[in-house]
């Protein structure tokens, strides 16, 4: 955010303005230009099922947002993020129905917000207590303590003894009207979405604001070179545990909200195949900008809701391809990772930059 | 104590399957320094197309030396089209291309044979358990034992004493090094892709056998990453020794432990294990310390 590329003739004449936020005028309107899309365009246009399929995207962008700071800006790797998202989600549901909330804040509706909250803060603890491996590894093997953290939180964990599939099995689902948001009940797509734009949009400001501040640039020195970084003085064990942590609590609070909008929740929705998924949308976006994190989300969701549009059509002809269209889908995924991967590394975001350049100095290319 | 020792010999004859897979991640990582995600797909692979042979009728021996025929192809085709392009990408970029690979292949193996569980018809091994001395053990397990020894020694002698084996070696000691002695380092890595590709195969043929085959061949595939870990990533020796001790403790801890945590004790131990163990022993029992400057 703070490398902003200026119009042409654009100077900046105080440190005041060098820091602002909106850096110019075009940057300012562009971006209550893309808010009002999110808030006003979208949910008066667009119809229940894209509504839908927005707010998969905006789950995306939340998990990937995450991932993002990890892999993309401290240079943590990390194949184990939906375990995180599974624990926030979990916690959230659990809280709701069994802690025994006081009348006056059900009356008020603050039982689901404050679920919220410990659901970040719990799944954020979980995330440092797997990430303590990073004291001492990193690269490959903090991939491997990462995959271990997945297979034990959802596989384990939270299969054998808090769903028990195979056993007793606990079913968790919340009745219509316990998730409520002060006087609002969150119940259609429409509100669900309104929902995940706030909370997207409190993310994406948050973690902005944090990645231009010392602690972001901090991150972005251990990334770069961690022994480096130690050298300077920075307390590398405290910054990457903080890394964990945030990327945790963001985890945390996007499995609350997916609670909202399944009402029914099974460790199935929480497959390593997750965790590899967002990492590939990060990859497909770009890695380490908060651009890529949202971009990726976009490409990926809405590619495949193409892709599923195109194949029902299809399905008359070849009525097998329905049974088979969760395969096609992997292997699609799959491809798309290694073509993007070899074909164009640097993701989305570095087109839409040089789009971004390209227009800045238009007419005159230097 | 016969439970104990039943348990014991059990878990080191799996171990020898999973040794034999890990000396296939191992090969690839010391020749070309990819780190494969994607091993557990590629015994998946070689359990359905050994499946597929013996479905026609073919003996299981021929079957699985024709798994490894097409292991070779699809080794070296994989690593041209894919591989080849990423020497020198930052280390992520090269196991995310593994994870995506990964992902393709499972994809295409569920499209053309579905999700069932399929059993090889008639079983390839007689189902009475045999007396070795005095334990009870079932002809699968010791033959697939034997199998993968056999195949071990094989890969480990063409390294020691053929021209191909010496220049893989040579190209994992020093690439510039081999480079300049004529070595093609092209072929190398395509001959490390192949040789992966070959012994997952077999250790998915033969892991197939035990529970039949379905996706969660892959899982057990998966598996050789606490055995590498556990090894060190860069040695020989430590991918046989990690196999074995991996195969033991997830069955040691199937016995025991399952009765005070019910449950999928027995998947989730090899990896908790390591995740404890990477704490005190980041290398591995005998992998290269790397020393790190700025």
């Amino acid at each position: 955010m703070s490398s902003v590329w200026l119009p042409c003739g654009d100077y900046h004449q105080d440190y005041a303005e060098d820091q602002g936020w909106w850096q110019s005028r075009v940057i300012k309107g562009k971006m209550i230009l893309v808010l009002a899309i999110m808030f006003l365009g979208i949910p008066l246009v667009a119809p229940d099922y894209w509504l839908s399929v927005a707010t998969m995207v905006g789950y995306t962008a939340m998990g990937a947002l995450g991932v993002q700071l990890l892999i993309g800006y401290t240079g943590l790797l990390t194949l184990g993020h939906a375990a995180f998202i599974a624990v926030g989600a979990y916690t959230s549901t659990l809280l709701v129905l069994q802690f025994p909330w006081p009348a006056f804040i059900l009356h008020w509706g603050l039982a689901y917000p404050i679920s919220i909250a410990v659901a970040g803060i719990v799944a954020g603890l979980w995330s440092v207590l797997f990430g303590l491996p990073c004291v001492k590894v990193k690269g490959f093997y903090l991939i491997l303590t990462t995959m271990a953290a997945q297979f034990i939180t959802v596989d384990f964990i939270l299969t054998q003894y808090v769903s028990q599939i195979g056993g007793r099995g606990q079913a968790f689902s919340l009745p219509p009207g316990t998730i409520k948001v002060g006087p609002w009940a969150i119940e259609n797509d429409f509100e669900v979405y309104y929902l995940m734009a706030v909370i997207l949009a409190l993310m994406v400001i948050i973690l902005a604001n944090l990645l231009r501040s010392k602690v972001g640039r901090a991150w972005v020195a251990i990334r770069d070179n961690d022994i480096a970084a130690e050298a300077l003085g920075i307390n590398i064990v405290w910054y990457k545990l903080l890394a964990f942590f945030v990327a945790g609590f963001m985890a945390g609070i996007a499995g609350a909200f997916w609670v909202s909008n399944t009402a029914a929740l099974s460790p199935e929705h929480f497959p390593w195949f997750w965790s590899l998924w967002l990492v590939g949308v990060i990859l497909i976006g770009g890695v380490g900008s908060i651009h890529g994190a949202i971009f990726g989300s976009i490409f990926m969701v809405v590619i495949m809701e193409l892709l599923q549009m195109v194949a029902i059509p299809l399905a008359d002809y070849y009525p097998k391809l329905l049974i088979d269209f969760a395969f096609i889908k992997d292997m699609a995924f799959g491809l798309a990772i290694c073509a993007f991967l070899i074909y164009e590394p640097n993701g989305l975001a570095y087109r839409w930059w040089q789009v971004k350049n390209y227009f800045n100095l238009w007419p005159f290319s230097y | 104590m016969e439970l104990f020792l039943m348990t014991l010999t059990t878990g080191i004859l799996v171990g020898g399957i999973y040794a034999l897979v890990a000396l296939g991640w191992v090969l690839i990582y010391k020749c070309s320094g990819v780190l494969n995600l994607a091993m557990g797909e590629l015994t998946l692979i070689g359990a359905y197309v050994t499946y597929a042979f013996y479905e026609m009728h073919i003996p299981f021996i021929l079957a699985v030396v024709l798994t490894l025929l097409v292991g070779i192809i699809l080794g070296f085709l994989t690593e041209r089209i894919f591989l080849d392009k990423l020497i020198g990408e930052p280390i992520l970029s090269v196991i995310m291309v593994t994870v995506g690979l990964s992902f393709f292949f499972k994809g295409a193996i569920e499209f053309v044979f579905g999700t069932d569980t399929r059993v090889f018809t008639p079983p390839v091994f007689a189902l009475k358990p045999i007396n070795v001395g005095f334990l009870k053990v079932s002809p699968v397990y010791l033959w697939s034992f034997i199998l993968s020894i056999v195949l071990l020694i094989i890969l480990v002698c063409f390294f020691k004493y053929t021209r191909w084996g010496l220049s893989m070696q040579a190209t994992a000691d020093d690439e510039t090094a081999a480079l300049s002695l004529g070595v093609s380092a092209r072929f190398v890595y395509a001959a490390a892709w192949a040789i992966a590709f070959m012994s997952a195969g077999v250790g998915g043929a033969l892991l197939g056998n035990i529970n039949g085959i379905n996706i969660s061949v892959g899982y057990l595939g998966l598996l050789v990453l606490p055995a590498v870990v556990l090894g060190g990533l860069n040695s020989v020796p430590g991918a046989i020794v990690g196999g074995i001790i991996i195969g033991v403790l997830q069955n040691l801890s199937g016995t025991y432990l399952d009765r005070y945590f019910p449950g999928g004790v027995k998947q989730i131990m090899p990896f908790a294990f390591m995740a404890v163990f990477l704490l005190f022993k980041p290398y591995g029992l005998w992998g290269w310390e790397r020393i790190e400057r700025v």
